[in-house]
This record gives C-alpha cells, structure tokens and sequence, in this order.
C-alpha cells in the first residue's frame, strides 16, 4: 500500500518536473513558437501571457479528463478545441476587465492561445487518458515551464534591449542598449541561443 | 429516425458541452461587461483630452448625427464637445472602420469650427504588431493634426511633415493606413454635413 503511494507521488512529481526541463514545451517540444517569439520583448507581457497559458491549461485539462471517458474518437478534436476556445475567452474577458492596458499589448496573441499546440497536445496526450488530478499536475508543469521559458527569454530580450527589466532600470548609465533584440529579429536570434545552450547542458548531462 | 438517433448518439456530448461552454462564456461576459465598458469609457476620456488639451470637459451633444457607416449602414453617431470655461474648445466622435483583420476604432478630435483635424488616436484594433499598428505611432497620427476636415487622400511617397489633406502611408502597412485615411474622411465628411445643416456649426 505504502510502497503504492510512494510510486503514485513518484509520478506527479516526475510529471510536474517534466515540463520544467525534460518535456519544456518551448526547449524540448518546439511548441508555443507563436508567442514564444511574439510577447517576449518585455518581461510583463511574457509573464501575463504565460499565466493566461497556464489558466487555459489548467481549466481545459479538467474539463478533458472528466469528459475522456464519453469522447468519440472522431470528435475528440473537435472537443478539445470547443473546450480550449471556451477558456481562452474567458481569460480574454479577465483580461479587458482587469488588465486593459495589457491585455491591449498583447493583441490578437491572447485569442490565439487557442491555437497555441501546447493545449491540444496535453488534452489529447495527457488529459484524455489520466484522471483529474494528474492532469492538474501535468497542466501546472507544462504551464509553469512555458512561462519561465517566456520570461528567461524575454528576460534576456528586455535586458539587452533596454537595460531594464519590469522598467526598471538594471544596466548602469553609460550601458547602450541593443534595440534590436526588442524587434522581431531579437526574438529569433535569442530563442536560437537560448536552444544551442540547452542543448549543449543536455549534451553534457547525457 | 434512425439517423436522427444515430445523429444524437455520436454528438449528444458536443450539444451538451456547447450549451455549458455557451453558459459559462455567457456568465462571465455578463458579470464582467460593466468594468469592460467603464474601461472603455475611461480610455476615450484620456484619449480625448490628449487630443483636445485645451478642453476643461466633454459634455455629448443632446442630438445625435445621422450618417451612413463605412459598411452602408445607418448610424446615430455620438458626438461630444470639449469646452473651455463655457466656450467650445473642440468636437470629438468615434469613427470605425474596417482594418487589415478586425475593425478599427479610432477617437477623432476636430477644432469648434470643424476647420480643422486636431488629431486621431486609436480606441482599439487588432492589426498587425509591427506593421500595421504603426498608426499608434506620432509620426503617422501626426500628420493629421491641422489637416483640413474634409476628405483626405493618401500618397505613397511624400513630406509627412508637410500639413494639408495628403496623407503619407506606411511602408508595410498600406492596408491599415488607407484604413485609418478612408474612415477618417468618411466621417468627417458626413459629419461636417450635417452639422451645418443642424445649424451646429457655420456653414
């Protein structure tokens, strides 16, 4: 009995640290490029939109796994994407009420987590074949791994670009700060680095 | 009645879920609606007093001003007028069009006499970041401040710095700067129209 508890705890936590470094959906996957490249100029927006993520995560790996029993295999798809698109609204709204100015910033990029392939993946390889709580748990660490991804890299971005982080002044005065890592071409050239190290501490650890 | 049962079998789940979905989506909306529009509401105030500075307040006019929308459609617009210790320091509207993928809605400030464009700003859009939400930017929005209040045109190449009814597009964003120019000219054409015929200004 114990030894089977001890195995279950085993399992959410390898599945919660999954997301983190093993199964990272930005590093590892390669999924969420939209807004991996789109909302990491500055740390607060990457921020808000990784919270969003896991939000809609969260709320969409429930519905998924207290529905994965009565889904049709033909319309699973169609499921997922109705539940998904449900949630994203309501961060959305959230958002507008809350967070005007932000939720302006980031644009169409929050109705675009609908489409964002970290969701529909757990849904359909996690969500639809576990129950509740371990979807929770998978949820939390792939939510909480995209976001930190997020923020190092716009971390990264808002540093060098700006010499601040969360507007505030880091770098000292006479610091020129690179503008261009605050453009699109930032964002490649930085997530492009941030991989190539990634995989080199992988390469050693393995 | 076969099918129909076949039919209920396989997407009695979708019905469902799509009616609980529907609900919740509801149920928020209506629970956030009213901080959404007050939101709204207060963006416009700081929009128009930074396109209008001189106004001490924005009172909306009684009447409202019957045109015809960008899409063809009647619309009552709302106008508003800044005043300045009692005397008319300006008029503002908002004026919607369509963008590169979703509508624009812009605050237009005009002087008392409706002579002159004192500027635009945007109230919300959903174009391109990077290309076509250049029309936040000074440099394009900054043009139109002193321009004529009538029909505007839009070039490819010229002096942005140079004020008259030419306007100097956007280099990557064409489709959002002749949307923001058309909307512009279509309201302040019909506007202009109609308040001289209502007698609110000089014709």
């Amino acid at each position: 009995m114990t030894t089977n508890a001890n195995e279950q705890t085993g399992n959410y936590t390898k599945t919660l640290l999954a997301g983190l470094w093993k199964e990272n959906p930005v590093f590892r996957l390669l999924l969420g490029m939209c807004p991996t490249l789109a909302v990491t100029a500055a740390v607060q927006p990457a921020l808000t939109m990784g919270l969003c993520v896991i939000f809609v995560l969260i709320c969409s790996n429930i519905m998924v796994s207290l529905m994965r029993n009565m889904l049709k295999p033909h319309l699973r798809i169609l499921m997922f994407t109705l539940t998904i698109s449900t949630f994203v609204t309501i961060a959305d709204l959230l958002l507008k009420a809350f967070v005007p100015a932000m939720s302006e910033k980031l644009g169409p990029y929050v109705p675009l987590i609908i489409v964002n392939c970290i969701i529909i993946c757990r849904a359909e390889a996690c969500a639809s074949k576990n129950p509740v709580l371990m979807s929770i748990i998978d949820a939390l660490g792939m939510g909480v791994g995209f976001t930190v991804t997020l923020c190092v890299l716009a971390g990264v971005r808002e540093l060098i670009g700006t010499g601040k982080i969360f507007n505030i002044q880091v770098m000292p005065g006479s610091y020129v700060p690179w503008a261009a890592l605050t453009m699109p071409v930032g964002a490649f050239l930085t997530l492009g680095f941030l991989l190539g190290l990634v995989n080199l501490i992988s390469k050693k650890h393995s | 009645m076969r099918s129909i049962k076949h039919f209920f079998e396989q997407s009695w789940l979708l019905i469902i879920a799509s009616f609980f979905f529907g609900l919740l989506i509801a149920v928020t909306n209506a629970a956030l609606a009213p901080r959404i529009a007050w939101n709204a509401t207060a963006k416009l105030n700081a929009l128009a007093a930074g396109l209008l500075p001189e106004a001490e307040k924005f009172a909306p006019l009684d009447q409202t001003i019957d045109i015809t929308a960008p899409g063809g459609k009647p619309q009552a617009l709302q106008l508003y007028q800044g005043k300045t210790g009692g005397q008319p320091a300006g008029w503002i509207f908002i004026a919607v069009g369509s963008g590169f993928a979703d509508k624009i809605e812009l605050v237009v400030a005009v002087d008392a006499k409706f002579e002159k464009l004192a500027g635009f700003d945007v109230l919300s859009s959903n174009e391109t970041p990077g290309f076509g939400d250049q029309i936040k930017y000074n440099y394009f929005r900054d043009q139109f401040k002193g321009a004529p209040a009538g029909a505007l045109t839009l070039i490819n190449a010229g002096e942005p710095a140079t004020i008259d009814e030419k306007i100097v597009s956007i280099s990557g964003a064409t489709v959002s700067s002749t949307a923001v120019v058309r909307t512009i000219s279509h309201y302040l054409t019909q506007v202009k129209e109609q308040m001289q015929q209502k007698g609110l200004i000089q014709p």
